[in-house]
């Protein structure tokens, strides 16, 4: 009772930033408003009013993690705590702070909007609006004069209160709307410059593919939601939208199998076309259409790890529906291990340095989501949060070489090279970064990277460490590679000073360049001032460029050690203010403050005492629940940390790292007669690279084969049919009707058929006779059809009657 | 069946004052086209006041029963009375027609039509108004098929006379295909009237009062009931249209002048879909169970036949027709669940689409006045030219595709979850199939539209319309004329946009009028 | 010699009650007037017998009221073989009313091509008469006189322009058809006497039932009957004189043809079936819902395939007509007997009001279009947009559009039909509704000439419509909308109790 209370108080002195966390996304939103209707009379032309906006999230973001932090420390001391794996030892259980109020309601069903908050939303919200903030002042130097400016602006702003509705989404209807919001300003930004059909198609193919993906969101939400809807309301009193409500659900035991099975895997579609997996990941490199910000952005940093942040939120249920606990291999971990080194090999072939960039994100989603489907969450979650700072890094990296190095253009092959020297700040983030992604000891990418390639093997997932070994080797290579090409060796094209401008976009034709060639151009357009920088050749680019590119570098750099798990427990802050508890807890709603219905759930209201591993098998914690007493998240294991693992994946990365500086020494500069044009004269070499400049012929395949299929001649057929068949029966019931109607009026009304002249022969005659005078004969005629009506009528209705 | 019979005056009124209208134009000579034009709005205007102030009279907490209920002795002989009220479920469609009207008649203040003749025209949409409104308020069968035809001749001229090329083939064929369907719906009408007449207890008034028979009709046999629903289900399914009863409605809506093909979008197919939860269902409980299923079928089917009608035009206008096909479908999808979530999906997909689909056929309107033509190819750059038009046709186009925040999209989602559990008695399996189709429908939504939006609004204009060098006398005028939108095109049309952007965030501002109606409606099924 | 056989038959005369008949007595003097008038009023001044005849009319309509105010309960003359009731009146007041329009539109058609003014009245009036009477006759002779008396002075009618040789075909075809129809009627109306030994309809009726000495014979004579009146209702396919006879005629006595003498047959056949031979409906049940079917279908078939307009509207009534004997098909199932009278005479009352309105409307504008060509109304709307609206009201109201009269027409028939509610019924029903569908592709063609197509060669100046006609005109639309938008009014005329009494035994 005591204890009940005592938890009663404590979730109420939740605090201000986490009761009104719902406030974050809500004013961008607003600002997104105002820069569309006020934003062109601005001073700055409404660039401000978005900055703002996410300088103001970003705080509020930051006072709610801090808030959590504090939370969670207070339960520690004293607080309620539950038992986990390591036998006795204790760690503090906090809800998640559900804050929902009635949206709309609709036969009977309440439909909820407002917060979820705990570790993973918070991690995300201030990533979210962090990289935000940091883009959106780039873009004040970036898009300076830009025809659209104040769109962009607009649009970027949009994205964000999407994102971030999205990220504290207590229940699946609120979180759809994030995610379709984001497709929209994906879509709207990609074809920024849509001045070049180029641009429209990539952005069109963008939203599109995400959007197939996304039928799977909306079938597995419905089944979800109609499977659970009669438990949550009964045992949690809150609808089967909602997310706290579905995780309790699937982790219950009661939730049908099937169901659970179906749903995970529409889901995962869902969460496939959003994050860039394969077989849906070629719309990301497209994408790349896009101004440079928004890559790095959302095509990097946030909006394509939403499909991870999905499966990580909804975790539960993939972990139950995919039977993610035992080590057959899943949906979700093939998917992602697939996606790795298909990703990494294609950014090999790249000369457009977003382009290597892209594919490095979409193999570093695979890292993700391989994680997720091997039961590493937290080190998945842990790379989202890392991977966000040195991606968004490189990203604006690059584009500081497209804007003051390489006269916006983006090939490394043709217009790069050597600018380390003229461009030293952009170019020593630029390394850090990759290092970082490299997963080099100690920056951020070695803490997440190495942590979900160690678990996912602590897992039973042997195969799928060694893909993701692979994988670092991968990355280590290629990313040494744009590297050299950008700003070592020589320089080259535009690198080298040489200001072509005009014909930029024809003199090659390759085609990725191309979209470069002209957005660039579009660019142009707008404003002449990059002449001048293309005319003075290389140079570092001005302070609102650099400064975002060094802070998130600094990031890159120490991120890792938020969750540094070599250097013990205490290290270990993020697994203790993220990772949410595999406890079961007794949930209690309670009426709260504010429009309609609300449901917090409650902290525990008893600690757990002993249990056994057995338990384990409940996929909660390990002893046996309480009456009503529900469990939020699976009981995910910890790989112990051992620096011989460590050792064995930082030396294949050094291998990568070298080998490739070695072979790109050797082949861009040197020139060596053996390695260049090999893969013209060696039949498999030059088979693989065909295939793979082929991009596997997936494009080939939607674009060419599939989409033309149903634009043109299925469409055509369909609508052949509609004219011809349906519309031909219309038309030729009206046709039929009037032929027959003259066939009648011909040969029956006005010729009457002679059969029945003669058959009334007599009748005819006379009257005939009688008729002469007049100057048709119809008379005799019209007068045998009635008597012969009237004959045989009377015939038959004898014969009847008698 | 309670209800509450306070100010019954108010909808009588409502419904019938554009025709004072008339009356007074008909006073006015011909020549004076302006005064025609005020006489025309203001009357309009009276008239949507008059819906506003029933907007405030509205008892919402008691939105399941039939409020300003009149019921006056009207045919004795045939026992059909002058009944008429309205609830939750048609108090939004009622207000939305006077809506759509007035605004038809601003955007008609500069536009009207060739061979023009203001007084006809807006005569014409006035009797419309009266028709359209007529229905939503009639609780009497006979009187519901009486306002139901009275739309038929004022669009069949308005098509005729102000439309396009086969302005004549398209009035006729609309027409004949109504015609078609009423006719059915009459004997079926009828013969629901003598069945139930027939299974009355003592003491009941046979009539053709639709609150009566939505009481008793469940008394009728299976087949009975199936006959019957047959009969109205071809009446109705004409006017939604259904697949394969549509192919009246892209040429209707091709041909038809802007202002038609705003109001036979906006009000005139939501008719059809009004009779099938006002009569069909309410009443033939058995036979909507019966037919549920193939209803549900045609849904789907024309859920993606009509995308692929669309992906198949080259003409603007023709596409947009075309979705309509395919919005319906979805609308009918939720009915034919026949569960209160669903019936709401479909109540508010009739409203959204209303005002979204009302919005493009504005936009098709004024991009043919700009440009001449509507040939998707020829079109291009429009957002370089016509900025805010280009942007506002985006915007009609994200919330057509059902973007979530956008009224669209309330009218398909739930819809699609609806169908994952329809009403006990129909198959699951077969409604999960639908619902996994109507799923693809969607995307397919998202593609012709971006589709559209690409091909018409993004690249650079063609250089026929961008004023430059070598276009022919069509481009010239083309270039002409190429302003951005009007004054009295903002007007017409910001309350359509706000209207779109607060249902898409604020969707509960309708389902809480449809709810308790709907459930009310379905208490056959258990709703 | 002869007196002495009259002597032995004792005979006195009948009690007459002359208020009953009143109305035949004013319109007896006024014919006799009408012709003296007619021989002394100069050419200049004949238009004043058009006048009279529309007083005498509107005299006649006089008794008919007071008759229907005086007391309830049938009047009954010649021990029953001619019977004031309702039923009777009301289609007294239809005929005199129609006739008074028919006058109307008559007025300057007459007046300009040049007739014989009086003569033209005199017949008009006569055949009036007779339909009047034929609305009281319960009895075989009487029934047989009134047709004559109605149908001789339309073939004259029919004939009138007579330096026209189609008029005159016209005139001579209705005629010869004519009397063929009479004669096997007549041969119908003898077998009937010599069954039952009577020509009192009630009394047919009570020899007449199904049980009993039922056999060929009676089936032969019943058929027969009906086939006269088919002939004068024009319904397929006894229907050929009409077209012809409608196109050469003279268009207001179209317009009478179409609608007066129609009404009149079907009169006399109501009366018949539901009197004379109700308990025989298995005979003649079948017989009209053939007839009914044709007639709906042919006729609308061919009325889509004519350019003129008057042909159109010949072959319109007839489909019409398939209407009107939708109802009387199923008349003796169920308890449809009330409701299908009821139909018949709605439907006589609404038709006659939307089709002469429609005739109206025509005269007045060939009055500018000088052409029965549909395609001369191009662009009636533009130049003369009364007339436009006018002649959509009266099309759209025969097309049964609500809530133009037509509707509640047609509605009471489908409804009637349903009550009889077996598999004859919902046939018949069904095959009804597609026509009413069908019937639109023409009505709506005019209406397409009239709103959509531009005026042929331009001519756009329209011609001053004559106060007669916009007298016409406005009596027609007025009851076209009135009993569209209130049918109540005039359905009350339909329920007619005492009459369907015989299919209750």
């Amino acid at each position: 009772m005591l204890a009940a209370e005592a938890s009663q108080a404590m979730s109420h002195s939740a605090g201000w930033f986490l009761e009104h966390a719902w406030v974050i996304p809500i004013i961008p939103a607003v600002a997104f408003a105002l820069i569309i209707f006020f934003g062109k009379r601005l001073p700055m032309k409404g660039s401000e009013l978005g900055v703002a906006s996410m300088v103001a999230s970003l705080v509020l973001a930051v006072g709610a993690a801090w808030q959590w932090i504090q939370k969670i420390n207070d339960a520690s001391e004293g607080g309620v705590s539950y038992l986990t794996r390591a036998a006795g030892e204790k760690t503090p259980f906090v809800g998640p702070i559900v804050r929902e109020w009635t949206w709309w309601q609709s036969g009977g069903f309440e439909f909820g909007i407002g917060q979820h908050i705990d570790g993973l939303a918070l991690t995300l919200l201030v990533v979210v609006a962090f990289i935000s903030t940091l883009v959106q002042i780039y873009s004040l130097e970036y898009l300076k004069g830009d025809r659209r400016y104040t769109h962009f602006f607009a649009a970027l702003t949009l994205f964000s209160a999407g994102m971030l509705s999205m990220v504290l989404a207590p229940n699946m209807v609120q979180l759809i709307l994030g995610w379709e919001i984001m497709g929209l300003c994906s879509f709207m930004l990609i074809g920024h410059w849509w001045e070049d059909q180029a641009n429209a198609r990539a952005a069109l193919k963008a939203f599109f593919t995400v959007r197939v993906g996304d039928m799977g969101l909306l079938i597995g939400t419905g089944a979800l939601f109609f499977a659970a809807n009669n438990w949550t309301q009964a045992n949690l009193g809150v609808s089967g939208f909602n997310i706290s409500g579905l995780s309790a659900w699937a982790m219950s035991g009661e939730a049908s199998k099937s169901v659970l099975t179906w749903a995970a895997v529409a889901l995962f579609i869902a969460c496939i076309g959003k994050s860039g997996q394969f077989p849906l990941h070629t719309w990301l490199p497209d994408a790349m259409a896009g101004p440079t910000p928004v890559s790095s952005l959302l095509h990097s940093s946030t909006m394509v790890v939403a499909g991870v942040f999905l499966v990580a939120r909804l975790y539960p249920v993939f972990w139950e529906g995919l039977q993610i606990g035992d080590t057959g291999i899943n949906f979700i971990v093939l998917i992602g291990g697939v996606t790795i080194v298909i990703a990494a090999l294609l950014a090999f072939v790249q000369s457009d340095i977003k382009k290597v960039l892209a594919y490095s994100t979409v193999s570093q989603l695979g890292y993700m989501m391989m994680g997720l489907g091997a039961g590493a969450w937290l080190p998945a979650v842990f790379h989202i949060f890392t991977h966000a700072f040195f991606k968004a890094c490189l990203f604006l990296a690059a584009g500081s070489v497209s804007h003051s190095g390489s006269h916006h253009s983006f090939d490394m092959k043709k217009d790069m090279g050597g600018l380390a020297k003229k461009m030293p700040i952009t170019a020593t983030t630029w390394i850090i970064s990759t290092l970082a992604l490299a997963g080099v000891f100690p920056l951020a990418g070695f803490f997440s990277k190495d942590e979900i390639i160690d678990n996912v093997g602590h897992n039973g997932y042997q195969a799928f460490m060694i893909v993701g070994l692979s994988g670092a080797f991968l990355t280590a290579a290629y990313m040494t590679r744009a590297t050299y090409l950008t700003f070592f060796g020589e320089a080259r094209g535009a690198a080298a000073g040489e200001h072509h401008d005009e014909g930029h976009a024809t003199d090659h034709g390759h085609d990725a360049h191309d979209d470069h060639g002209h957005d660039a151009h579009a660019a142009h357009g707008a404003h002449d001032s990059h002449d001048d920088h293309g005319a003075h050749g290389p140079h570092e680019s001005p302070k609102l460029i650099t400064i975002p590119l060094v802070i998130l570098a600094f990031l890159a750099l120490t991120a890792g050690f938020s969750n540094a798990v070599p250097f013990g427990a205490s290290w270990e802050r993020f697994k203790k203010y993220v990772e949410p508890s595999p406890a079961f807890v007794m949930p209690e709603p309670v009426k709260a403050s504010g429009p309609g219905e609300a449901i917090v759930v409650l902290d525990s209201t008893r600690a757990s005492e002993g249990g056994e591993e057995g338990g384990a098998k409940s996929g909660c914690s390990y002893q046996a629940p309480a009456e009503g007493e529900v469990c939020y998240f699976p009981a995910v294991s910890h790989a112990k940390f051992k620096w011989s693992k460590a050792a064995l994946s930082l030396l294949i990365v050094a291998v990568g790292l070298v080998s490739s500086w070695m072979f790109c020494v050797q082949y861009y500069t040197r020139r060596n007669r053996r390695l260049v044009g090999l893969t013209e004269r060696n039949v498999i070499l030059r088979g693989g690279y065909t295939f793979l400049a082929n991009k596997y012929y997936l494009d080939a395949l939607y674009e060419k084969v599939i989409v033309r299929a149903v634009a043109y001649p299925i469409a055509r057929a369909a609508y052949w049919f509609n004219q011809n068949v349906l519309d031909g029966i219309v038309n030729g019931a009206g046709k039929i009707s009037r032929r027959t109607a003259g066939w009648v009026y011909r040969n029956i009304d006005q010729h009457v058929v002679d059969g029945a002249v003669n058959g009334s022969g007599a009748a005819a005659r006379g009257t005939g006779g009688a008729l002469r005078p007049v100057q048709s004969g119809k008379v005799n005629q019209y007068g045998a059809l009635l008597f012969a009506a009237a004959a045989i009528g009377a015939l038959v209705l004898v014969i009847v009657n008698t | 069946m309670e209800v509450l019979r306070d100010q019954n005056w108010l909808l009588t009124v409502g419904t019938f004052l554009p025709l004072v209208g008339v009356v007074v134009m008909l006073f006015i000579p011909k020549s004076d086209e302006q005064s025609h034009k005020s006489v025309a709005l203001i009357t309009a205007l009276a008239t949507l006041a008059i819906g506003i102030y029933t907007l405030t009279q509205f008892d919402f907490d008691q939105a399941d029963k039939l409020q300003f209920f009149a019921d006056a002795e009207w045919i004795k002989v045939i026992s059909s009375n002058y009944t008429i009220g309205l609830d939750g479920m048609s108090l939004p469609l009622y207000i939305l027609s006077m809506i759509v009207t007035v605004l038809v008649m601003i955007y008609s203040w500069d536009h009207i039509p060739s061979p023009g003749n203001p007084k006809a025209f807006l005569s014409l949409m006035l009797i419309l108004q009266t028709g359209m409104a007529g229905t939503f308020i009639a609780q009497d069968l006979i009187l519901f098929f009486v306002f139901f035809e009275v739309v038929l001749l004022p669009m069949y001229f308005m098509i005729g006379v102000w439309g396009g090329e086969q302005r004549q083939y398209a009035s006729l064929k609309f027409f004949l295909y109504t015609m078609f369907g009423s006719a059915l719906m009459l004997v079926a009408f009828i013969a629901l009237f003598f069945k139930v007449r027939g299974a009355l207890p003592e003491g009941v008034e046979p009539s053709f009062s639709i609150p009566m028979l939505a009481e008793y009709g469940g008394l009728l046999g299976r087949s009975a009931q199936i006959w019957i629903f047959a009969g109205m289900f071809v009446g109705f399914a004409v006017k939604v249209p259904m697949f394969p009863f549509h192919t009246w409605l892209p040429d209707a809506h091709t041909q038809a002048p802007t202002q038609g093909s705003v109001i036979l979008a906006a009000i005139l197919l939501k008719l059809g879909t009004y009779g099938f939860v006002r009569i069909a269902i309410p009443i033939l409980p058995e036979g909507a169970r019966e037919w549920a299923p193939w209803i549900g079928l045609l849904s789907v089917i024309g859920i993606i036949y009509g995308a692929f009608g669309c992906l198949a035009q080259n003409d603007m206008k023709r596409l947009i027709a075309f979705s309509s096909v395919a919005h319906m479908g979805f609308v009918m999808l939720g009915i034919s669940t026949l569960t209160p979530m669903g019936f709401n999906a479909a109540l508010f997909g009739m409203v959204a689409h209303g005002l979204i689909t009302g919005m493009l056929f504005f936009i098709a309107g004024s991009v043919k006045e700009r440009y001449h033509t509507l040939e998707i190819a020829r079109l291009g750059g429009m957002l370089k030219q016509l900025p805010k038009l280009g942007w506002i046709l985006g915007f009609c186009a994200m919330a057509s595709l059902g973007l979530p925040g956008l009224a669209g999209f309330w009218g398909e989602f739930p819809a699609i979850l609806a169908a994952y559990s329809p009403a006990p008695g129909l198959s699951e399996e077969v409604f999960r199939v639908f619902m996994v189709i109507a799923a693809l429908g969607t995307v397919f939504a998202a593609a012709y539209l971006l589709w559209l939006f690409q091909r018409t609004a993004f690249g650079e204009p063609k250089p026929e319309f961008s004023g430059g060098h070598g276009h022919d006398g069509h481009g010239h005028d083309g270039h002409d004329d190429l302003h951005d939108v009007n004054t009295y095109e903002w007007i017409a049309w910001t309350p359509f946009l706000i209207a779109i952007v607060v249902f898409g965030v604020y969707p509960q501002l309708m389902f809480k009028i449809f709810d308790p109606a709907v459930s009310v409606a379905l208490k056959a099924f258990g709703g | 010699m002869l007196a002495s056989i009259l002597a032995q038959v004792p005979w006195q005369a009948p009690t007459i009650d002359y208020h009953a008949i009143a109305p035949e007595i004013v319109l007896a003097a006024g014919i006799c007037l009408i012709i003296l008038v007619d021989l002394f009023v100069s050419e200049s001044k004949k238009w004043i017998t058009a006048s009279l005849t529309g007083f005498v009319l509107l005299g006649a309509l006089i008794p008919v009221l007071t008759l229907a105010v005086s007391d309830p309960d049938a009047r009954s003359l010649f021990d029953g073989r001619y019977v004031i009731d309702e039923y009777a009146l009301t289609l007294k007041a239809l005929f005199l009313i129609a006739g008074y329009v028919v006058v109307l539109l008559s007025q300057n058609h007459v007046e300009e091509g040049d007739y014989y003014q009086g003569e033209y009245y005199t017949l008009l009036l006569t055949s009036l008469t007779g339909m009047v009477m034929m609305g009281s006759s319960r009895d075989l002779v009487s029934i047989f006189v009134a047709l004559e008396f109605l149908s001789i002075p339309a073939y004259m009618l029919a004939a009138w322009r007579k330096r026209d040789r189609k008029s005159n075909e016209a005139g001579v075809k209705y005629y010869l058809l004519g009397v063929f129809a009479s004669a096997v009627m007549l041969y119908g109306m003898s077998l009937l006497y010599g069954v039952t030994g009577s020509t009192l309809l009630s009394e047919i009726g009570r020899q007449i039932t199904v049980e009993g000495d039922f056999g060929g014979v009676h089936a032969l004579a019943i058929v027969f009957v009906v086939v006269g009146f088919a002939f004068k209702v024009s319904a397929v396919p006894f229907h050929t004189w009409a077209p012809d006879t409608y196109e050469g005629a003279p268009t207001p006595v179209t317009a009478f043809l179409s609608v007066a003498s129609k009404a009149a047959g079907f009169v006399a056949l109501v009366t018949i079936l539901y009197v004379g031979v109700p308990q025989a409906k298995d005979v003649w049940q079948p017989f009209l819902w053939v007839l009914a079917a044709l007639t709906m279908t042919v006729g609308n078939l061919l009325a889509l395939r004519q350019s003129n307009i008057v042909r159109m509207l010949a072959y319109s009534s007839i489909s019409q007509g398939g209407f009107i004997l939708m109802p009387l098909a199923v008349a003796g199932t169920g308890d449809a007997a009330g409701p299908a009278l009821q139909a018949v005479v709605v439907y006589l009352l609404v038709y006659a009001a939307m089709n002469l309105g429609m005739f109206a409307v025509v005269i007045a504008a060939s009055r500018t279009t000088r052409s029965g060509e549909i395609s001369s109304f191009g662009g009636l709307f533009s130049y003369a947009p009364g007339l436009g609206v006018l002649m959509t009201i009266f099309l759209a109201s025969l097309a049964g559009i609500p809530p133009l009269g037509g509707w509640i027409a047609k509605f009471a028939a489908f409804r009637a039909v349903l009550e009889a509610g077996n598999g004859w019924a919902y046939g018949i029903a069904v095959i009804g509704a597609i026509n009413s569908v069908i019937a639109f592709g023409y009505y709506g063609n005019v209406m397409r000439e009239v709103w959509m197509k531009p005026a042929p060669n331009g001519e756009t100046r329209a011609v001053a419509t004559p106060t007669s006609l916009v007298a016409a005109l406005t009596i027609t639309a007025a009851a076209t909308l009135l009993l569209g938008v209130l049918p109540g009014t005039v359905l009350r005329f339909g329920d007619l109790a005492d009459l369907v009494g015989a299919f209750g035994r």
